[in-house]
């Protein structure tokens, strides 16, 4: 496991890019076993949210898959 | 704008309204916009979709791009996987567009070794939900996760859907599929968030031969069967439009199909079923057998055991 922290920028379904503080952005997909709905990213990409993510690689994919997902801060 | 600005404007068919915005840099979001890009003003209440036309494809994959990087869906089967130039391998829960690439065979089944000068023995095509007009996974979704939207296409809702996964075999052409990352269904949304802000799908935005064009179904119909009778007469015989209304694809109670194609080749070349059927039809068959079955064996019973107490 790694954790991420970051800006969510972009939302689609369950799917979020999240742009960390060196500007790099990475795709995360919300796991099923996550304490989170899909519906509820979109409220933090408009409030453009500071969150940490807890993930794994995705396998045989190009993103993270997050297991966990706490907001740190809200900023609008 | 100068004269000559004017003219290099109208040289290329720019829409009238597109004189508004000479800016490259915007203030914000054009009103409508697809009628700039592709001439179609989106509507809540009328059918939308995409006609395909293979002929046109050059197999740049900009379509595939374009609907990885709108609908944030992650690069998959990340390898080679040494089909020829296709590496994308098919549709899946992340990829909603695939261009399919196919080698044409000689008559005896092998590649031909000799061309004629200017000939392609490629076959492309960008394959995608068909959004059918009867969709068979919208019938099989016990949450009404899949819904008809108000540009009749079919989209799947993921705060509703439980990741059943009947949708998947469902559907004729294989196109729905689970993501088990998720556990959810996913499939091409026909851009649902961008025809909502009158912006015209991304793959078709993209596409730089116009293989793939967006607009309302009625008029890409009639603009299909054009090009299928200018392809004819230059001697294209093989050239013919599968999932228009009536015709190959749409059979099965399907309908039509919302995103429809035109073919050189038969369906099966590019991996497409040639009579694809909606399960639904199934149904009454399978129960009123099923009812004779039970009926047969109630019957069967009855007689053994009346015979046995005389």
């Amino acid at each position: 496991m790694r954790t991420l922290e970051g800006i969510v920028t972009v939302v689609q379904e369950g799917r979020f890019l999240l742009t960390t503080d060196d500007g790099s952005t990475h795709l995360l997909i919300l796991s099923h076993a996550a304490a989170a709905e899909p519906h509820q990213l979109a409220a933090l990409q408009r409030a453009q949210s500071r969150v940490r993510a807890t993930c794994r690689p995705a396998p045989d994919l190009i993103g993270w898959v997050v297991r966990r997902l706490d907001v740190l801060e809200a900023t609008a | 704008m100068s004269v000559t600005a004017e003219r290099s404007v109208q040289a290329v068919h720019v829409h009238p309204r597109a004189r508004d915005y000479p800016g490259s840099f915007l203030d914000g979001v054009i009103p409508n916009e697809s009628e700039l890009t592709c001439g179609t003003r989106i509507e809540p209440g009328k059918s939308y979709g995409f006609f395909t036309d293979t002929t046109l494809c050059i197999g740049c994959k900009a379509c595939e791009v374009a609907c990885k990087e709108w609908n944030a869906l992650p690069a998959d089967s990340v390898g080679f996987t040494g089909m020829s130039y296709d590496n994308t391998g098919g549709l899946s829960a992340n990829t909603w567009r695939h261009v399919a690439f196919i080698e044409k065979r000689g008559p005896t089944g092998t590649r031909q070794t000799d061309q004629d000068a200017f000939q392609s023995g490629w076959l492309m095509m960008s394959d995608v939900c068909k959004h059918c007009h009867n969709a068979p996974c919208l019938e099989a979704c016990p949450t009404g996760a899949l819904f008809r939207t108000e540009f009749d296409t079919v989209v799947v809702q993921q705060d509703i859907c439980n990741g059943c996964g009947y949708c998947v075999p469902a559907c004729p052409f294989g196109v729905v599929d689970l993501n088990p990352l998720d556990g959810k269904a996913h499939k091409c949304t026909l851009c649902y968030d961008r025809l909502k802000g009158g912006l015209e799908p991304a793959c078709a935005k993209a596409c730089p031969t116009d293989s793939i064009q967006f607009g309302e179904v009625p008029e890409l119909q009639a603009r299909a069967e054009q090009r299928v009778e200018q392809l004819q007469s230059l001697g294209v015989a093989g050239a013919h439009l599968y999932g228009a209304p009536g015709g190959e694809g749409a059979t099965g109670g399907l309908g039509h199909l919302n995103a429809f194609f035109l073919l050189t080749e038969r369906p099966e070349t590019y991996g497409l079923p040639p009579a694809p059927t909606r399960p639904a039809n199934r149904v009454a068959p399978g129960l009123l057998a099923g009812l004779a079955t039970m009926a047969g064996l109630a019957l069967g019973a009855l007689a053994l055991l009346g015979g046995g107490r005389r």
